[in-house]
């Protein structure tokens, strides 16, 4: 990043605060969550490496460090830290990750698109079939699982393939990647059904 | 000039922060010394403080041992465990719970719970509050005097914004100023990990006197994070207690009329029993259950074995070990990927617990800490952390449940996933549904449940000021915060115009800004009270010494004191019989200065007598 500390002249690997000098900023509304971790945009992310500047920038933000600052400095860690975290969920989800890319790109978002194709609502209403009638570890639905498993696997290549390298702002491509998310909401949240359904209570 | 103040800055004392564990039975403080958290020690002893409170027929309130000592004698006005009831309301509370509590619960016009003793009525905040003016107070002793001012306090992880709220409340009551809000399991593994420099990932399972956690953490290079939490928060060694009562009243039943069962003293005697007993029988293969009660007709004695108890326990340990799977699952983790179990709390001293544990993880759980000591350990840790000295170490929790609102259908909508790194926000737009509204409500909820009725309600907040506008067109942005202690806090802003909407929060199980400012004031005359109250007990205890003293020498007095002095000493004398009974500080306060000064005289003579047969048969050089 160019940025630099207005305070201490230092390059800033974040927009949230100085690793330098430690001074927190306080970042434009909305900030990219790739800009947040000092990361350029695109599909491919080393989990690792966001992990690692999770913790490393957390250790600048973190509430905890400013606990004696009066309440205008804790309530910047506050809103920085949370900044930091929601920028995390967006960027360790392959899914959120996808999307902020095709938002970034001007792509569709998920209600321009209008309604999925006949075919695969169609699909969509047989899963929610086995869903409602068949028991918890049944072979239906064992299999349905095994189904939606594969089916998530490969809209989530086709999604990655598409979005690397990262194509052109506006093209025509966006509108098929958002078709891939759209189809893969619906099949999250059928194995999220399933999973709930099997989950201990 | 900028010298000078430097100066003065370097000579402030370092403030302190102690960490408290506010348990259900028992609360501990314990402060960062010499490079590592230390239970803070009274005469040599940990200076553990039973959370229970004694109020008096004439409302003087005691807390800790002496309360304990008097549960026994004066159950109906010996409140404990009431951290059970922070946060809540009556009619979300157990029966059966309610029906074994020796003292009086009723409910707020609002229908949150309140203790009634002694025909005064106490929030479970106020209780809280008095419980952590003593914790302060013994710390303050076992430090020498200096005063506390601010302090960490754990929570059970598994607590919700209400019960997290209520906490922060007491402690505002207590006079305290609360750093931080640390999870109880988080704090234990941050007193492990100092210990052991481990690395890895860490099941912390903690079985305290009311309430169950269990938190998976990951630890790496200092840092703590919590990857997820689960837990029950009513469900606690109390419910082994439980278990045992019934036992004991069904050994009962027929040869006793039923309402000896709504008898305070029974209640408590039967308590106590139990808890006796159950502490026996995780040293024992068997322990005797008995109580004797004459005046109620009660007279029993039964032998329970562990292998019985054990039984009676499963359920309970069943329902927590399901919280286990549903927090490894939340983290994605099975129990073979977990490197190290941590136990903590009482309760885990069961041998029935450990083993089932253990048998669920798989590996033996760690133990080397004292499970009574480990959190409020970690809370002297964490403020340590706080007081900014380095950032070696991090904390990274999360809140246990999820957080949303009341959609118009009675749905729940999530706005934060339970389990989400805190602190976190989200912003939610409102809009309006009729020309020219100038109010909004919404409904915030916290929990796992579709339906809005099957979620805890949080509060129902009304957003005011927004400016007069055609339906839909207010763009109204709502920002929920979840801060670092779990708390909630909501603000608002109409993005149209720019003008911030105010917003009225009425929680639904807990106390209004107004109610704790209220509270404060009459905590500050009650504290007066308090204090007039001990000063004027002390100062007649002082009366009584210096009396016994005076009669018992009398004889002397007669021989070898002017007739002035002995004058003065009789009326001193008779004034200060009068003053044991008075219940005037001021006339006590004089009634014992004038006792001491007219003393004086006799004092010296007594002095000079003793000084003479010290002096008398020794050589001059032993002098």
């Amino acid at each position: 990043m160019d940025a630099v500390c207005p305070s201490c002249g230092a390059g800033l690997e974040t927009p949230l605060a100085c690793g330098a000098c430690g001074v927190l900023m306080l970042p434009e509304d909305p900030v990219c969550p790739f800009a947040i971790f000092g990361l350029a945009p695109g599909f491919e992310v080393d989990r690792g490496d966001l992990k690692s500047r999770l913790r490393r920038f957390t250790r600048l933000v973190h509430p905890d460090f400013f606990a004696l600052e009066g309440e205008e400095t804790l309530a910047k860690a506050e809103h920085n830290n949370a900044l930091l975290n929601e920028a995390y969920g967006v960027l360790s989800d392959e899914a959120r990750r996808a999307n902020q890319l095709l938002e970034g790109l001007g792509g569709p978002s998920e209600k321009d698109l209008g309604s999925m194709p006949q075919a695969f609502l169609m699909e969509v209403m047989e899963w929610n079939e086995v869903l409602e009638d068949a028991a918890p570890g049944s072979p239906e639905l064992l299999e349905l699982e095994r189904e939606l498993t594969e089916q998530r696997d490969r809209l989530a290549a086709e999604v990655g393939a598409a979005l690397t390298p990262l194509p052109q702002p506006g093209g025509e491509s966006l509108a098929g990647i958002r078709q891939s998310l759209n189809a893969r909401r619906y099949v999250d949240r059928a194995l999220g059904r399933i999973s709930a359904g099997s989950a201990p209570s | 000039m900028g010298y000078i103040e430097l100066e003065v800055l370097e000579d402030q004392p370092k403030r302190v922060v102690i960490g408290i564990d506010l348990g259900t039975t028992n609360s501990l403080p314990a402060i960062w010394k010499d490079g590592r958290p230390e239970v803070l020690e009274v005469e040599g002893e940990p200076a553990l403080i039973p959370s229970v409170v004694h109020v008096s027929g004439e409302g003087t309130a005691v807390v800790g041992r002496a309360a304990r000592a008097r549960s026994m004698d004066d159950p109906a006005h010996t409140i404990h465990s009431i951290k059970r009831f922070m946060g809540r309301s009556l009619d979300e509370l157990d029966e059966a719970v309610l029906g074994r509590l020796p003292y009086q619960v009723s409910q707020t016009e609002r229908g949150l719970v309140q203790v009634e003793v002694a025909g005064k009525r106490f929030t479970p905040q106020e209780i809280s509050a008095l419980i952590l003016r003593e914790v302060a107070a013994q710390a303050s002793v076992a430090m020498g005097g200096a005063e506390v001012l601010s302090a960490v306090i754990t929570v059970p992880a598994y607590f919700d914004d209400a019960q997290r709220q209520a906490t922060r409340d007491a402690a505002r009551l207590a006079g305290l100023e609360v750093l931080r809000i640390v999870n109880e399991p988080t704090a234990a593994s941050l007193a492990y990990g100092l210990d052991q420099k481990e690395e890895g990932t860490v099941a912390v399972y903690d079985l305290g006197g009311g309430t169950f956690d269990v938190s998976i953490l990951s630890i790496e290079d200092g840092v703590f994070q919590v990857l997820s939490t689960n837990g029950d928060t009513s469900l606690g060694g109390d419910d082994l207690d439980a278990a045992l009562v019934d036992l004991l009243r069904g050994e009962l039943e027929g040869t006793v009329d039923g309402s000896v069962f709504e008898e305070p003293a029974f209640r408590q005697a039967a308590r106590l029993a139990a808890e006796k007993a159950k502490i026996a029988l995780s040293r024992d293969p068997a322990a005797d259950l008995a109580i004797s009660l004459p005046e109620l007709g009660v007279n029993v004695r039964r032998t329970v074995t562990r292998e019985e108890f054990d039984g009676l326990a499963a359920p309970l340990i069943e329902r927590s070990l399901r919280c286990c799977e549903r927090a490894l699952k939340d983290a994605e983790l099975e129990p073979g990927d977990v490197d190290e179990v941590v136990l903590v709390g009482g309760s885990t001293r069961v041998p029935r617990v450990r083993a089932e544990v253990e048998r669920f993880f798989g590996r033996a759980p760690h133990t080397e800490l004292d499970p009574d000591q480990v959190v409020a350990l970690g809370a002297a840790a964490q403020a340590e952390v706080l007081m900014g000295s380095s950032r070696d170490i991090l904390l990274m929790d999360v809140t246990p449940l999820s957080l949303g609102l009341e959609t118009m259908g009675g749905a729940a909508e999530k706005l934060i996933q339970r389990n989400s790194r805190i602190p976190c926000s989200v912003k939610e737009g409102f809009t309006t549904y009729a020309d020219n509204q100038s109010a909004i409500d919404f409904h915030v909820l916290q929990g796992e449940r579709e339906l809005a009725a099957d979620c805890r309600s949080l509060g129902r907040f009304k957003l005011t000021g927004i400016p007069p506008m055609p339906a839909g067109l207010p763009r109204v942005g709502v920002k929920f915060h979840l801060d670092a202690d779990g708390i909630l806090t909501v603000s608002a802003k109409e993005e149209s115009t720019g003008a911030s909407a105010s917003i009225e929060v009425k929680p639904s199980h807990g106390l209004t800004e107004d109610e704790v400012s209220a509270m404060l004031e009459a905590s500050l005359e009650n504290a007066q009270k308090d204090f007039e109250e001990r000063r004027r007990v002390d100062l007649i205890a002082e009366i009584g010494i210096m009396l016994r003293h005076a009669t018992a020498n009398l004889a002397v007095a007669e021989e070898r004191l002017d007739r002035e002095s002995m004058e003065d000493l009789r009326e001193a004398i008779a004034s200060a019989k009068e003053a044991q009974s008075s219940n005037e500080l001021d006339l006590v306060q004089t009634a014992r200065d004038t006792l001491d000064r007219a003393t004086m005289p006799l004092a010296t003579v007594l002095m000079d007598s003793v000084v003479k047969e010290a002096v008398s048969g020794k050589k001059l050089g032993d002098v």
